[in-house]
């Protein structure tokens, strides 16, 4: 028989105080080095609700060319996601182990998507529309790319988790590798790959928003206009436009997910009124927006042209003053962890408040999960663009926007986790005579515990790769090292500044998913 | 000791108790039976205050049950265990901290109730709880998490959590219903040690009436929220028994 261990070392206690001092450390650091300052923040507050006051009431201004742009916003990310997935499939299928035909193909397969999904969206858009000019390809492009690496990675990851038993029998009839992937994998993953395929859709045309901003097309361009120009009534015409935007796309690929996991979608008589509407009305929309985004080939190919005498020029990649671009690193590390810390303190009455066991005042819940959808559909550089006009330039506005933006995020998440609370055991220490506060301390606190370090965590990998690029709207981070230096065609320089954004991504992103793993 | 007078509960038009007389002497064990929805479960969880009946009282030794005033119930739940159908454990923690959580009625206040929040216990509920498990036979397991125990395993150690409280009653509601024969017997088995040793009141809902015939003494029979027996068990017949599940009979009929 196996000797169990019979006691926990004093030592593991010990690491648990030192990890929580460490932690506080890393705040209160972070906090200094992203100058959050409250008296600031009141002096900015002032500010914002002037500026606020001025937004109202939102003016929409040329209604055509709003719709114009909102359906080229729609078109970037919709066809950006399909043109995405053509390189995808089979490059997933290249990544996965048991799919690949053999080691090395997989292992350089893996690679080039770890690099594709590790450059945020931002800076594949500041290179392309030096090449193909300001305006939707850009984007598009853009948008592509970063696809191709995120759902390769699904479809490796989903492969090499699939039942090895139909795949071998496949195998066994001596049929070649395509087609024991079709009649074996495929069957598989495809609930999956469709839920992951409607998501990606849905979180592209966010992104697609927030690409307008440095010129690659869509609603940020008008927006960033109206900025520059003071229109702020116009300014929040806009934003209300990407909000009625966003929760319409959310629901929709809500309702056809949920559909496609209780298996009532695509099955004859079972699919509900609700579903083929979502449906018919999510093709609809990302056919017509192919109208609006540059089908022109003779474009792309000039741009491909200017691309190919481009890349040489960004190579070799140099470095220049290393104490600089270390601060940066450091700054762009101290607004995620400030903004991650500043999304939690809102996030967690919103998600208490939000909570379908906790409350049951109707209207407040439906209220605080409105208020998460509104926070979630205006991009962080949005928030920020807002509050470095309130509050100036610098980290503190990336933080904030940061804040904002995921604390929508995990304020659902965190109702999430609270209606999954089991309420069994809570009955059970009540009736050992435990008062209120104790039942909350050792039955509801353990169970949200895990999901909330690694929610928590994934938000903070997520506000890593954010924070690298609010530079580009000069909210501090190294990402406006490497707009100064795009500004000056100092390009060697630009692909040193990306290799090293690339690196800090793939090391948190590392680090985050080893932790995750060890907590749940 | 545990008397119930002329108990009545019913939820919306449904009568699940209707004036139920019951007196439990110390030291006894009993096993409640009776068809699915006669009332067995709101019957004890009227004991420890989690069911408010409409009409009747429960008193605990010879202390009337008052389930407004917040503060006399959950002193006088400290007094009495419960165990559970589902285990009713916090699946994610240690089973030590499980079996201590049983105690934390008795560190409601001061540098207990302190310690025990940032999750750290004093030692003689540390060595109790050792004890205990020992007792349970769980002690190897102390520090595993619960949710990669077997069911058996998990009763034990909801056994182990009410018996931190030093209960002078131990409700079990359909212990065994989640288990397999083997772990049943067990834990029945360990049911009678405990009444045994300890000398408490031990109240069980079961099911299975066999399992009744071999571990208890006297047993209680509800149908349609009224006593229909209420005597030893080895008086208790083939045809009473039919009687008393008749209902549920012509039900599983139907399902055949």
């Amino acid at each position: 028989m196996i000797k169990r261990k019979l006691s926990v070392s004093p030592f593991s206690k010990i690491y648990k105080v030192l990890l929580f001092l460490f932690v506080v450390l890393i705040i209160w650091l972070s906090f200094h080095a992203s100058n959050i300052d409250f008296i600031e923040l009141i002096k900015g507050l002032s500010n914002l609700s002037k500026l606020l006051k001025q937004m109202f009431p939102p003016k929409f201004g040329n209604i055509f060319k709003i719709g114009v742009l909102t359906l080229e916003t729609i078109g970037i990310g919709f066809w950006g996601t399909i043109l995405g997935s053509f390189f995808a499939i089979p490059l997933g299928f290249l990544c996965a182990k048991n799919t690949s035909p053999n080691r090395y193909i997989s292992y350089l397969a893996v690679m080039i998507v770890n690099v594709l999904r590790s450059v945020p969206e931002i800076i594949y858009a500041l290179i392309f529309v030096v090449s193909f000019g300001m305006g939707p390809l850009a984007g598009l492009i853009s948008i592509t790319l970063t696809t191709i690496g995120m759902l390769s990675k699904f479809i490796a990851e989903m492969t090499e988790g699939i039942d090895p038993k139909p795949v071998e029998a496949v195998k066994a009839t001596g049929s070649k590798q395509i087609a024991i992937i079709t009649n074996s994998v495929v069957p598989q993953i495809l609930p999956l790959f469709i839920g992951y395929y409607l998501y990606l859709i849905d979180s592209n045309i966010r992104t697609a928003m927030s690409l307008g901003i440095i010129g690659a097309g869509g609603l940020g361009v008008e927006l960033v206009f109206h900025m520059s120009l003071f229109h702020y009534q116009k300014f929040f015409g806009i934003l209300v436009i990407m909000y009625i935007i966003i929760t319409f796309i959310d629901r929709i690929s809500q309702i056809l997910r949920k559909g496609m996991l209780d298996g009532t979608l695509f099955r004859q008589k079972k699919t509900k009124t609700k579903e083929i509407i979502a449906a018919s009305s999510f093709v609809t929309v990302g056919i017509v927006s192919i109208f609006f985004i540059p089908t022109n080939l003779s474009l792309f190919a000039k741009g491909g042209m200017n691309i190919v005498k481009l890349i040489p020029m960004y190579f070799p990649p140099i470095w220049v003053n290393w104490s600089n671009i270390f601060i940066r690193i450091l700054e762009t590390l101290a607004i995620a962890v400030s903004g991650t810390v500043f999304a939690i303190i809102i996030a967690i009455p919103l998600g208490i408040l939000a909570a379908r066991n906790l409350f049951h005042i109707q209207w407040i819940r439906f209220i605080v999960i409105e208020i998460c959808n509104f926070f979630r559909s205006i991009p962080d550089l949005v928030f920020a663009l807002i509050f470095v006009s309130a509050v100036g330039l610098g980290p503190f506005s990336g933080v904030i926007g940061l804040g904002l933006h995921t604390a929508g995020f995990l304020g659902k998440i965190y109702a999430e986790a609270i209606e999954n609370i089991d309420l069994k055991p809570l009955e059970a220490v009540q009736a050992t005579g435990a008062h209120f506060f104790q039942r909350i301390r050792h039955c509801i606190i353990p169970q949200i515990m895990p999901s909330f370090i690694s929610n928590s965590l994934y938000i903070f990998d997520r506000n890593i790769r954010a924070s690298t690029i609010l530079g580009v709207i000069g909210a501090g981070g190294i990402g406006f090292e490497l707009v100064a230096n795009m500004r000056s065609f100092e390009y060697n320089r630009v692909m040193g500044l990306i290799i090293i954004i690339l690196l800090l991504i793939i090391i948190i992103d590392r680090l985050s998913s080893y932790i995750r793993s060890k907590v749940v | 000791m545990i008397k119930i007078n002329q108990l009545k509960k019913s939820y919306g038009s449904r009568e699940v108790l209707c004036g139920i007389d019951l007196t439990v002497q110390n030291k006894e064990a009993i096993a409640l039976i009776g068809p699915s929805g006669s009332g067995k479960t709101t019957l004890i969880r009227t004991i420890n205050g989690f069911v408010v009946p409409d009409e009747g009282q429960v008193f605990i030794d010879n202390v009337l049950l008052d389930t407004n005033n917040a503060e006399s119930l959950r002193q006088t739940r400290k007094k009495i265990g419960m165990i559970y159908q589902l285990f009713n454990l916090v699946e994610r923690t240690s089973v030590l901290h499980n079996v201590l959580s049983g105690a934390l009625g008795f560190m409601d206040t001061g540098i207990s109730l302190v310690l025990s929040s940032i999750g750290m216990f004093q030692k003689e509920y540390n060595e109790k709880a050792f004890e205990i498990l020992t007792y349970v036979g769980m002690e190897d397991r102390a520090y595993d998490r619960v949710d990669r125990l077997s069911g058996g395993q998990k009763q034990r150690v909801a056994i182990a959590r009410a018996l931190m409280q030093n209960p002078e009653i131990l409700l079990a509601d359909e212990p065994i219903a989640n288990l397999d024969p083997k772990a049943s017997q067990m834990i029945l088995d360990l049911l009678n040690r405990i009444h045994r040793d300890k000398g408490i009141i031990v109240l069980t809902v079961l099911h299975d009436v066999i399992k009744v015939k071999d571990n208890f003494n006297r047993v209680v029979a509800i149908q349609n929220g009224s006593i229909v027996y209420d005597g030893l068990t080895k008086h208790l017949n083939e045809n009473e028994l039919s009687y008393i599940y008749e209902f549920e009979q012509s039900e599983e009929l139907v399902f055949i």
